[in-house]
């Protein structure tokens, strides 16, 4: 009997996925775990594996196709089988025909070497699009807020209020439009790009990649950060003798306890974690008109992935023990790194912890996580000296960057909380009995 | 409804009968030769002469439809021609009395009245006065094109019979020079200065118009009498019947006052072709079996019913005679049933399936052509060469006439390419006229001493008081003062305007507008008519289009429906049909209902708003409804003035200052703003204006959105600038108003936003109606008319979400699919 797979939904505010690859082609035999598809979301890649045995009589979606969540997107069965029942209805927002229409299109563009984003497919209010062409922004820039996934006049200009627009448009700025007025109509959009590759091919050879979505989600929410806060890095050292040396410690004999592998950095995402509940501003979203506290502190802890830069949580830090951290945050590096980490695992932070310290980086700028008020960096260990009775004395400097939004905090809060995670890892032994 | 008759019990309760008298049947009995001494040899031979040249006339349309040739001009004419060859005797014998003080009013077959009338007219009015009319009408563009082409030059009655002829040939042919540049055609063609009036392709569609036109020969003390003229079977129409009792309403003699208490001049013609169409009046479709008997249905005066013999000239003449008598004596109106016989078909396409070829040679025997020549000769009245001369002039007059009326050089179309602004340009008169009549206007008393102005006078003309608080509905100056300052004031201004409607007089009109007014004005210029809304719409056009200005009522905008031909026929469509020759100032008031169930409580609007040629108003505060008004009844277009019974009683809550007491006039098609805001624009249409508002509040203080609110207040015509500036200032409109939601004006006005403002628009706009069901019990109203909830649940659907609000009513998109399915 012929059995539809959905697009599983990944996560509550998951609406659809894209298909990244296809494992199984059309007529292919499958067995009970055979890899299907990989899809990916705008933070994450999952892979679907076959729950049951038979062939796969047919596709719906191709790769790079956008699914919803819970829609058809192949079935197995017997070879001969009607699937017609299970063809995803077309949906009104689906516009196939137009969007094959508009492949065609780029195609016959002879692969521009400018991304033309046509937005045929996104819904968007006349006026959010009138709105995003004055502004020179690509429409589908914008989060729909409107009735029925439409994108509204208030959601194009959120864009704009975030200074996102310029930074990240691809739409139909410098195309000369030919419609009543100038109007850029969508003719002239596959002309512009071929006029720019012409004017473009004496230069050297370059290879252009277009962005991934989690580039683009970074980008954005980057660039949003930086130009909607008023940032500004607070840079301290402390010293790291007792860490390092609890550190050893830990080291040496942490396995018979069946203590994780506690690193450097867990310890301070465990200090940190304290210190928050004392400085409520800090552990804070600033929403322009108000500032939401929280009473646990869900602490965001920065992970380089292939993909890029992801931030999974780990919520209500300050509840749990510094094993529990450390176990934790190894599982949700992995995850990450992997690609696997269910999306809801990527929002909900409080405050955010980055390290390049590891990477050799004495001082930075961390970028806030908006619309949270603080990042803390953690640099790399240096050897400081400092005086002690009189005498000159080396000792393992570890610095330390807080970056805080001084929209929402004033500097001498900042400096106090970065005090007090100075005092609580120069004493962390006394931090622990607490 | 009247104090000073009383209706004594012991009277109407006793035993009696009605008592008829005879009804004569074709009585007339005289000889040519006792008729010598009422008609010269001219006399007489210009009888034959009109006749034969409606003959003439029409035999010529029916070879051109027929044939497409007429002796030496060959033309295709694909427009209608009923013809009425057999009946130019009763044509004839009608017009030979009648002045050009006299009006007629016609049908579909009206060529030969029109002729008949014209010849009449022009043997009776000196050259001076044919030579003045000719040169003015239509600037001399109709005489510039038979000018000159006469035999006879310089014989002015010739010039005028060429005129005449070419003047409703070319309106046939629907040209620019005919007497209404093309725009009526064969079955509507006219020509006022000689007093033939619109002849009306609807049947029976003249009998209220004509009794209106005589009420106002009567109201304004003007000369004449008007002949109304339908055919037989137009006693099937429920309008005719409503005509001949109004025409006869006994308050005329009863109530009116000295000078103005006789009957009304009209007679009611009917030209008894004994058909209409195929159907036969006579044992087959009607029940009277003798037309004339139904005059002693109608009134004590059996409304002086005869029949006569229509296929003797001189026999309708004697009629004419007697009748005229009557009504000079105040003792109309009359109804005459002029018996004749159509020789052609209904129209050329007619294969006469329904009469025999023995029923039409019996009746050929009798041409009236043959035999009334027949019998002159006999008389030694002329010999056959005096006719055989006759029919030779005519013959060759009409292939003169045929052949400039179908001659594109001189006979031009309108032309449309070049000049497309022609036929929009006389859709509305757009003029403003103070009074239509320089006498002083009969009124009972000075305007200051009238109870009514003296009540208003001491009521708030501003909605709340010095605290802001809103003033109680016995101080405060309401809607209906606002209607009753206006109509007022134009009643002390235009001595030519009457008002009148069911229950307007003593009760004061249903809902209390017209209170005050009963003491101010005569029953001539105020009074109650029948339960007739045909003929109360149809009679205020006779009236206006004769000369005066008319404010109709209908009582509940539910009975538009049985003056349906009355007002989109007629009312809507004779000023463009006549070629901008006829004003129509005519103002129709309309009340709307609520609370009263399905037949009672419709808004209306679209219905009117969809036809061509009508001003259409709906104001909600006192200051527009007096504005509106003021400019409605300074005007000269017809205007369906709609009130909402729902806010006869409000106080003036928007005009800072409240409403002014002097005259001032609000311009039809300027919307108001009445609440300024930035996020959305809501647009009412009347009532609703009054639901909007908590709306407004609700989007304010719940949701933070400021809500603009455009009062239309007319809908025809309509200037979308000041709603498009809205619209692109906020990008998002709802629509609201109490008709039912399909076919709403509110979806033409919605889609003509989406077209002038799309690229401006945040959402498609939005239309909150009444649901498309029977209006049910007041208790229910609430889930039929529109609810300030539903404003806010269309913008939470459609247009913005609104975060936390729960929704009373459905506006989602299945849902409007699944009630379009079903049609509610």
């Amino acid at each position: 009997m012929a059995t539809p797979i959905i697009m599983p939904k990944q996560g509550q505010s998951v609406e659809s996925c894209i298909i990244a690859k296809w494992h199984k082609q059309k007529g292919d035999k499958v067995e009970v775990g055979d890899m299907l598809f990989t899809y990916e979301t705008d933070k994450a890649t999952f892979d679907e594996e076959a729950k049951e045995a038979g062939t796969l009589i047919d596709v719906f979606f191709e790769e790079g196709d956008d699914v919803p969540c819970l829609t058809n997107v192949c079935v197995i069965g017997a070879e001969g089988e009607d699937t017609s029942a299970f063809k995803p209805a077309g949906d009104d927002d689906d516009a196939p025909a137009e969007e094959a229409k508009e492949e065609v299109k780029e195609e016959e563009a002879e692969k521009p070497a400018v991304t033309v984003n046509t937005t045929g497919d996104v819904k968007a209010s006349p006026r959010a699009r009138a709105l995003a062409e004055k502004n020179g922004i690509d429409v589908t820039m914008a989060a729909p807020t409107g009735p029925y996934g439409r994108i509204i006049e208030r959601d194009v200009r959120a864009v704009i209020d975030s200074g996102l627009g310029a930074a990240l448009s691809s739409g139909t700025a410098g195309i000369a439009g030919t419609g009543i007025g100038g109007k850029v109509r969508v003719e002239d959009l596959g002309k512009a790009p071929a006029a720019a590759a012409a004017e473009a091919a004496p230069v050297a050879e370059v290879t252009e990649v277009p962005l991934s979505n989690i580039r683009k989600v970074i980008a954005k929410s980057m660039h949003a950060s930086l130009s909607e806060m008023a940032q500004l890095t607070l840079n301290t050292s402390f010293d790291a003798t007792e860490i390092m040396a609890f550190r050893a410690k830990v080291k040496a004999g942490g396995e018979q306890l069946g203590l994780a592998n506690i690193t450097l950095n867990d310890i301070v995402l465990y200090v940190v974690s304290r210190a928050l509940l004392n400085h409520k501003d800090m552990n804070a979203h600033f929403t322009g008109t108000s500032m939401k506290y929280f009473s646990n502190v869900n602490l965001g802890v920065a992970v380089d992935t292939p993909r890029g830069l992801m931030v999974p949580t780990i919520f209500a830090a300050n509840t749990k023990s510094l094993n529990q951290i450390a176990t934790e945050s190894k599982e949700l590096a992995a995850a990450a790194q992997s690609g696997t980490i269910s999306p809801d695992l990527l929002s909900g932070g409080t405050f955010t912890v980055t390290n390049l310290g590891s990477l050799g980086i004495e001082s930075f700028t961390p970028v806030i996580n908006p619309p949270q008020t603080g990042i803390l960096g953690v640099d790399t260990i240096t050897t400081g000296v400092k005086e002690v009775n009189g005498e000159l004395k080396a000792y393992k400097q570890m610095g330390l960057s807080l970056t805080f939004d001084h929209r929402a905090v004033d500097g001498a809060p900042a400096a106090r909380l970065l005090k007090d995670i100075v005092f609580g890892l120069e004493n962390f032994s006394l931090m622990l009995s607490k | 409804m009247t104090k000073s008759l009383f209706l004594d019990p012991n009277e109407l309760r006793k035993p009696d009968k009605v008592k008829f008298t005879d009804i004569p049947v074709n009585q007339y009995k005289k000889t040519i030769e006792e008729e010598k001494k009422n008609f010269s040899k001219a006399d007489f031979m210009r009888i034959y002469r009109d006749m034969r040249i409606i003959r003439e006339f029409e035999t010529m349309l029916y070879l051109i439809k027929t044939t497409g040739a007429y002796n030496t001009v060959e033309y295709n004419n694909p427009g209608p021609a009923h013809l009425s060859m057999g009946q130019e005797a009763s044509a004839v014998g009608q017009a030979y009395l009648l002045t050009t003080d006299d009006n007629i009013f016609g049908s579909h077959r009206s060529h030969g009245e029109i002729l008949a009338k014209g010849l009449s007219a022009i043997e009776k009015l000196s050259e001076k006065e044919l030579t003045e009319t000719m040169e003015s009408f239509l600037g001399g563009k109709t005489l510039r094109a038979i000018e000159g082409k006469q035999k006879d030059k310089g014989n002015v009655k010739e010039l005028a019979m060429d005129f005449l002829l070419y003047g409703a040939l070319a309106e046939v042919f629907a040209r620019e020079t005919g007497f209404n540049k093309g725009l009526g055609g064969s079955m509507h063609a006219f020509f006022t200065p000689f007093g033939i009036y619109p002849n009306n392709a609807i049947v029976g569609g003249s009998a209220t118009i004509a009794m209106g036109a005589a009420l106002y020969k009567k109201v304004n003390k003007k000369k004449g009498i008007v002949v109304s003229n339908v055919g037989d079977a137009s006693l099937g129409c429920g309008p005719v019947w409503e005509a001949l009792n109004m025409g006869a309403m006994e308050q005329f003699t009863t109530l009116w006052e000295e000078g103005f208490n006789k009957g009304l001049p009209i007679i009611f013609n009917f030209f008894d072709n004994l058909y209409g169409m195929g159907g036969q009046t006579m044992g087959e479709t009607m029940a009277y079996h003798i037309l004339a008997r139904v005059g002693a249905g109608v009134s004590p005066t059996q409304l002086h019913a005869e029949r006569v013999d229509g296929y003797n000239p001189l026999a309708v003449i004697d009629a004419m005679r007697r009748k005229i008598d009557i009504i000079k004596k105040g003792d109309g109106p009359v109804l005459l049933d002029t018996l004749t016989y159509r020789m052609a078909g209904h129209s050329p396409s007619d294969s006469d399936s329904y009469r025999t070829k023995e029923e039409k040679d019996a009746w050929a025997e009798h041409d009236v052509l043959v035999n009334y020549k027949a019998k002159l000769i006999k008389a030694r009245v002329a010999k056959e060469a005096d006719f055989a001369k006759i029919d030779e002039d005519i013959i060759e007059r009409m292939t003169k006439v045929c052949g400039l009326a179908t001659n594109d050089e001189v006979s031009p179309r309108i032309d449309l390419s070049k000049q497309p602004d022609t036929i929009e340009s006389i859709m509305f008169s757009n003029e403003k006229v103070e009074k239509f009549d320089d006498r002083k206007p009969d009124v009972l008393m000075p305007m200051e001493e009238n109870p009514r102005v003296q009540q208003i006078a001491k009521r708030s003309r501003w909605g709340f008081d010095a605290k802001g608080k809103p003033v109680s509905k016995n101080k405060v100056y309401q809607l209906r003062d606002g209607l009753f300052e206006a109509i007022i004031d134009r009643f002390y201004k235009d001595p030519t305007l009457i008002a009148y409607g069911e229950d307007n007089r003593d009760w004061g009109g249903a809902f209390a507008v017209y209170r005050g007014m009963t003491e101010a004005l005569p029953y001539h210029r105020f009074f109650n008519a029948p339960i007739s809304e045909a003929a109360i719409v149809g009679s205020a056009v006779g009236y206006a289009m004769s000369g005066g200005r008319a404010l109709a009522e209908i009582m509940y905008c539910d009975f538009i429906g049985r003056a349906g031909d009355e007002i989109f026929n007629q009312l809507a469509k004779w000023q463009s049909m006549s070629a901008g020759i006829i004003k129509m100032p005519v103002v129709i008031r309309v009340s709307v209902g609520s609370k009263y169930g399905a037949q009672h409580s419709q808004d209306w609007t679209s219905i009117v708003a969809h036809i061509p040629g009508l001003k259409v108003a709906f104001p909600a505060t006192p200051y527009d409804a007096k504005g509106l008004m003021a400019s409605a009844l300074a005007g000269t277009d017809p205007v369906i003035f709609f009130e909402s019974q729902r806010i006869y009683d409000v106080g003036e809550q928007f005009h800072e200052g409240g409403v002014p007491e002097g005259y001032y006039e609000i311009p039809f098609g300027e919307p108001d703003i009445k609440r300024a805001g930035s996020d959305i624009t809501i647009l009412s249409i009347g009532a609703t204006l009054y639901r909007v508002l908590p709306a407004v509040d609700m989007l304010k203080e719940k949701y933070g959105i400021s809500a603009e609110v455009i009062d239309a207040r007319s809908i025809v015509p309509f200037n979308y600038e000041k709603v498009l500036e809205s619209v692109k200032k906020t990008g998002r409109i709802v629509l609201v108003s109490d008709a039912c939601e399909r076919g709403s004006h509110l979806k033409d006005m919605a889609q003509t936003i989406s077209e002038l403002a799309f690229d401006y628009l945040d959402a498609p706009p939005v239309v909150v109606g009444a649901r498309n069901w029977i209006t049910p019990a007041h208790e229910l109203e609430n889930y039929f008319f529109p609810q300030p909830e539903w404003i806010l649940d269309a913008i939470n659907e459609k247009i913005l979400p609104l975060p936390g609000h729960v929704s009373t009513a459905n506006f989602t998109n299945v849902e409007q699919i699944r009630r379009n399915k079903l049609g509610v």
